[in-house]
């Protein structure tokens, strides 16, 4: 029986929030009705945060108690660059951390994930909050900023120096692409994007590298690449590209011990039910094989690249990928 | 990619105060996913017919009741700017937009510790001031 659970991010319905067709109560109840449970952004939807009115907290519980909904992940910021002129010490980032840390555990979260490039010098200070206040603090493994960068590696051998329960990492699924997204691709070309530019990105992925590690190896971007650059549309494409990484799953083998949870990045959900970069399939396979008991939140990031006009399908797509991987793990109970 | 939260369609309008015209407003959503302290903002412009305002002539409120000048924001640490929440902001002028049509860009850039270059967003609409008479 596999122990693979599945969740939703409040960032797959943001639109829908922002431009208030769906308030909180209404997004408790889409998840409950998709027996799903829930990643919150508390700096997105809890006004106030991270220290929210007694009012904001009373509304808070009675959704909870309502809904009985699986409180999985809270989603946090360290606002390092809170003031213009300077960046926070690591004094005043610890403080900020130990207040996430105690609002997670008053809305009910047992895990907060830290977003990618958060100075891994404030967790040690702050391990005896996490806790007092049962909160595990896993850091975010997000392409582009994923097992390579300076920063992550700082934090995974922190983690290993401090080999406790209570620090760990969330995976985002964005390092599993096998092909450039395209409703990235189209928004960029409606932006003003050249074609040869899209064709030259795909046809990094389409020779099994990603854009990151092709530059990487080139020195910066290829000279034939910079070659086609014709405007600044082509160099930010060109640039953004570097967001969506090609990993093998094997790169998880030896940081399972410490996953704490993932991001189940879609771009988009295809009319044929998967996702159009993502082989969530194998995703599920593997994670089987590894007995990961955690759960997997769908993260629908294709509301950034919706054309001027066109619809905004967060639901939907939320929905389609949940209906994917129900498909998935439940193939593996049979 | 957060430009369709830039310059709430039909917000813009002159402000009255005391029976004079003393400039204008618009209100916006914020460039990003997630509400954040108001020192976080790091910039705004609006350009009105292609001339940019005075940057000192520019306020901002993250609920309608106080406002700040760009200056000052930058030490707003109480105030958040919640997210689907309308900001306003207002640009003094005496007499505000004159009568007829105007082409009007709002920008906003925001910080976010995780990327090296501010966050903006930018839109321009056409906006038709009413005559009074």
């Amino acid at each position: 029986m596999s122990q693979i659970k599945r969740s939703v991010s409040m960032y797959s319905l943001q639109d829908n929030y922002a431009r208030g067709k769906m308030s909180l109560e209404d997004i408790f109840r889409f998840l409950s009705d998709l027996d799903v449970g829930m990643e919150l952004i508390s700096d997105q939807m809890i006004k106030g945060a991270p220290c929210p009115t007694a009012a904001t907290l009373n509304k808070w519980d009675e959704l909870v108690d309502k809904y009985q909904m699986d409180l999985v992940c809270n989603d946090i910021f360290i606002n390092t660059c809170l003031y213009k002129n300077r960046t926070l010490t690591t004094k005043e980032s610890t403080d900020l951390l130990i207040r996430e840390i105690k609002q997670a555990h008053r809305l009910g979260f047992s895990l907060v994930r830290l977003v990618s490039m958060t100075p891994p010098e404030i967790i040690e200070p702050a391990l005896p909050y996490a806790q007092k206040y049962n909160v595990s603090l896993a850091l975010e493994i997000h392409a582009g900023m994923s097992f390579d960068h300076p920063m992550t590696k700082a934090f995974i051998d922190l983690i290993h120096k401090l080999n406790s329960p209570y620090v760990g990492i969330v995976v985002d699924t964005g390092i599993f692409c096998r092909r450039h997204p395209r409703v990235s691709s189209n928004y960029f070309r409606n932006q003003g994007t050249s074609e040869a530019v899209i064709q030259y990105i795909d046809d990094i992925f389409a020779s099994g590298t990603d854009p990151k590690r092709f530059y990487k190896k080139h020195g910066g971007y290829p000279k034939e690449l910079s070659a086609l650059f014709k405007n600044e549309m082509d160099e930010t494409y060109a640039m953004f590209a570097d967001g969506y990484e090609m990993s093998e799953l094997s790169i998880l083998d030896e940081h399972m011990p410490y996953i704490k949870h993932f991001h189940g990045k879609i771009y988009e959900m295809t009319d044929a039910g998967v996702e159009y970069s993502i082989p969530f399939d194998e995703l599920i396979k593997y994670l089987d094989k590894k007995d990961y008991h955690g759960y997997i939140s769908t993260e629908y990031e294709g509301n950034r690249f919706v054309l001027p006009g066109e619809e905004m399908k967060e639901k939907e797509q939320v929905i389609m990928h949940q209906e994917m991987l129900k498909k998935y793990i439940d193939a593996l109970n049979s | 990619m957060f430009d369709n939260y830039v310059f709430t369609k039909g917000s813009c309008k002159n402000v009255e105060k005391d029976g004079k015209v003393i400039g204008f407003s618009l209100s916006t959503l914020i460039t990003y996913y997630r509400g954040i302290p108001c020192s976080m903002i790091h910039d705004i412009k609006v350009i009105v017919d292609g001339q940019e305002v005075d940057r000192k002539d520019i306020r901002f409120s993250p609920n309608g009741e106080d406002y700040f000048t760009l200056y000052e924001l930058e030490t707003v640490t109480t105030y958040k700017w919640e997210y689907g929440e309308q900001a306003s902001i207002f640009v003094e002028k005496d007499g505000g937009l004159l009568a007829g049509e105007h082409e009007i860009t709002l920008t906003t850039a925001i910080r976010v510790a995780y990327i090296p270059v501010p966050f903006a967003g930018s839109k321009t609409r056409k906006v038709t001031i009413a005559s009074n008479n």
